[in-house]
């Protein structure tokens, strides 16, 4: 009886915290879908199909990079022993822990130096330097998980360090690759303030960005805005809808099971 | 196929000397196993021949040619590893192919080879499992399959049937010789479990705290141990000890008789603890001078722990250690 108490409780409880969670949530969906016909102004008045652009081209291409690389260094500062390593690893956490709200004023002065900004670059490099940071810290949680014996295998079987990581070790980091891509994706795609200091052409606007113009300029149709907000939003929820059973594996295993 | 050898080895982590100038000699198409108590440096000697430590001193040659710089990829060595280490994704016959392909053998050669060594470990139909599909012998199967496929110059054995059940491993065990026999590729095999040992080795090292205590055939270690470790290693039950003379001799339990004449003895001493297994009873027995002597008799024994006993040992069966 006070099992079934105790369950009737936690469902309430959840219930209650889920309901204040997505009452925004919906009240915006409810809002946008009043009226179809304000998916389609939304679209043509805010530009939508440029920014989704631009935020398409900026977050691909972070999060390739990235992976890549944190894949490189993960593997690195999992598997290899090498002088500095650690200390080394060390720089790359300050990656995570330094905000990029104390550092955008010098960046955008060295990306202007080097006539980066108004570029996709502007956008591209630093992100997917922070992105590496996380990447990184992630990906080597996952390559200490890995038995040391099935690398040795490998090194034994012929593999050099290169077909070791793509052939044998790797296929069972799947889950921890996709779990960091999304959440590399959902930051990228996310990000406002790199954009607003970095990028003064219209052409070359993010959506969220694009998002923050148009709201500026139709303050009062909530309606217009909610389509907005669901446009932008659209992207990030389809990804994490593809790749959830894999997101919520490599969470649930902290990225240290393959 | 080669010949193994070890010259003056030595390996060190930290302040810990884990291999101390070891010399061994391995002979071509020999079954050698390094035995010895955990922390005694037998799988850091087998490491160290495969190329996956680095060697601190001394020379390991592997067909005469020394390997101390060669990668481990380069050695021509196979291993079985204690966990199998069977690369998860893959089937049964890519764990197989894997290391050929990485030798870029031609394809048909590589079907060849993979056909043939599964129909001797009798791994036919499990050829499109993968591992988490198989049972723990079967895996063990395939990790021997792996290994074997590549008919390596040297084979190595990292206590591959530590993971088996009791019954498993005395069938994995006579496969193993078997196998070994038949291919008659150089192995090195480490255990910690000296009843492997003794029934696999043609030869056996015994090591510990890093040191070679001694190497013989299974029959030599077991009637001259050449020290007291050795004497307490190898053997189930191990030799006992006591003082003799000032001196300290080991006799196994056949060796350890009731007392009659023509016996060395008598010696007195009050029954420890009796073991029937059934075939023998071990019995154990604290002598007056301290130390503790194992009989084995036949069939029961109907002896009470506390009775008296009068004891005395064959002397043909008397091993002295001096110091």
């Amino acid at each position: 009886m006070i099992a079934r108490r105790e369950q009737v409780l936690a469902h309430v409880v959840l219930g209650a915290f889920a309901a204040l969670a997505l009452w925004p949530v919906a009240k915006i969906l409810l809002l946008a879908l009043g009226d179809p016909g304000n998916f389609a102004t939304a679209w043509e008045d805010g530009h939508f199909a440029t920014y989704l652009r631009s935020s398409a081209i900026v977050t691909v291409s972070v999060v390739a990079i990235a992976t890549f690389v944190s894949i490189l260094a993960g593997y690195a500062f999992g598997q290899m022993r090498f002088r500095g390593g650690t200390a080394l690893f060390y720089v790359f956490l300050l990656g995570l822990m330094v905000p990029l709200e104390a550092t955008i004023v010098p960046l955008y002065y060295d990306l202007r130096d080097v006539g980066l900004t108004d570029t996709y670059w502007a956008l591209i490099l630093p992100q997917a330097g922070i992105s590496t940071a996380f990447g990184t810290f992630w990906m080597r949680a996952f390559f200490r998980s890995v038995p040391r014996s099935l690398v040795e295998a490998a090194r034994l079987d012929g593999s050099s360090s290169w077909v070791t990581l793509w052939r044998v070790i790797l296929p069972l980091g799947r889950p921890a690759v996709l779990t960091m891509v999304v959440l590399v994706f959902m930051w990228t795609w996310n990000e406002f303030l790199l954009a607003l200091v970095m990028v003064s052409d219209e052409g070359l606007r993010t959506a969220p960005l694009g998002l923050a113009f148009f709201q500026g300029r139709n303050t009062s149709d909530e309606a217009l805005l909610a389509a907005g907000s669901v446009i932008v939003a659209t992207p990030v929820v389809l990804v994490y809808l593809v790749l959830q059973r894999h997101f919520i594996r490599g969470m649930l295993s902290g990225a240290v099971k393959g | 196929m080669s010949s193994v050898a070890f010259r003056e080895v030595s390996k060190r982590y930290g302040t810990v000397e884990a291999v101390r100038s070891l010399t061994l000699e391995v002979a071509d198409g020999e079954l050698m196993v390094l035995v010895g108590p955990s922390g005694s440096g037998k799988t850091t000697a087998l490491r160290m021949l495969a190329g996956l430590e680095a060697v601190d001193g001394g020379a390991i040659e592997i067909g005469g040619r020394v390997v101390n710089a060669v990668a481990p990829r380069e050695r021509d060595v196979a291993m079985v590893f204690q966990d199998y280490a069977l690369y998860p994704q893959m089937t049964v016959r890519d764990n197989m192919a894997f290391g050929l392909r990485r030798r870029r053998l031609d394809r048909a050669e590589i079907s060849r080879r993979v056909t043939e060594t599964c129909r001797t470990l009798g791994l036919e139909d499990l050829l499109d499992r993968r591992p988490r599909e198989l049972s723990g012998g079967q895996q063990q199967r395939v990790a021997l399959g792996r290994a074997l496929v590549r008919e390596p110059s040297v084979l190595l054995m990292d206590e591959p049937l530590s993971n088996l059940d009791a019954q498993l491993r005395v069938q994995a065990r006579s496969e193993i010789r078997r196998l070994q026999h038949e291919v008659g590729t150089t192995t090195v095999y480490v255990t910690h479990d000296q009843v492997e040992a003794l029934t696999l080795g043609d030869r056996i090292a015994v090591m510990n705290e890093g040191r070679l205590e001694q190497v013989g055939t299974p029959e030599e270690l077991y009637d001259e141990p050449a020290n007291v470790f050795v004497g307490g290693f190898i053997g189930s039950p191990p030799m006992s000890f006591l003082p003799w003379d000032g001196a300290t001799i080991g006799v196994r339990p056949e060796h350890v008789r009731p007392w009659r004449d023509g016996l060395m003895g008598p010696i007195e001493g009050r029954v420890a603890y009796v073991e029937a297994l059934g075939r023998e009873t071990l019995v154990g027995v604290d002598t007056e001078s301290g130390a503790r002597l194992v009989t084995a008799v036949e069939g029961r024994a109907r002896m009470e722990v506390g009775e008296p006993l009068r004891l005395g040992l064959v002397e043909s069966g008397i091993r002295r250690f001096d110091g």
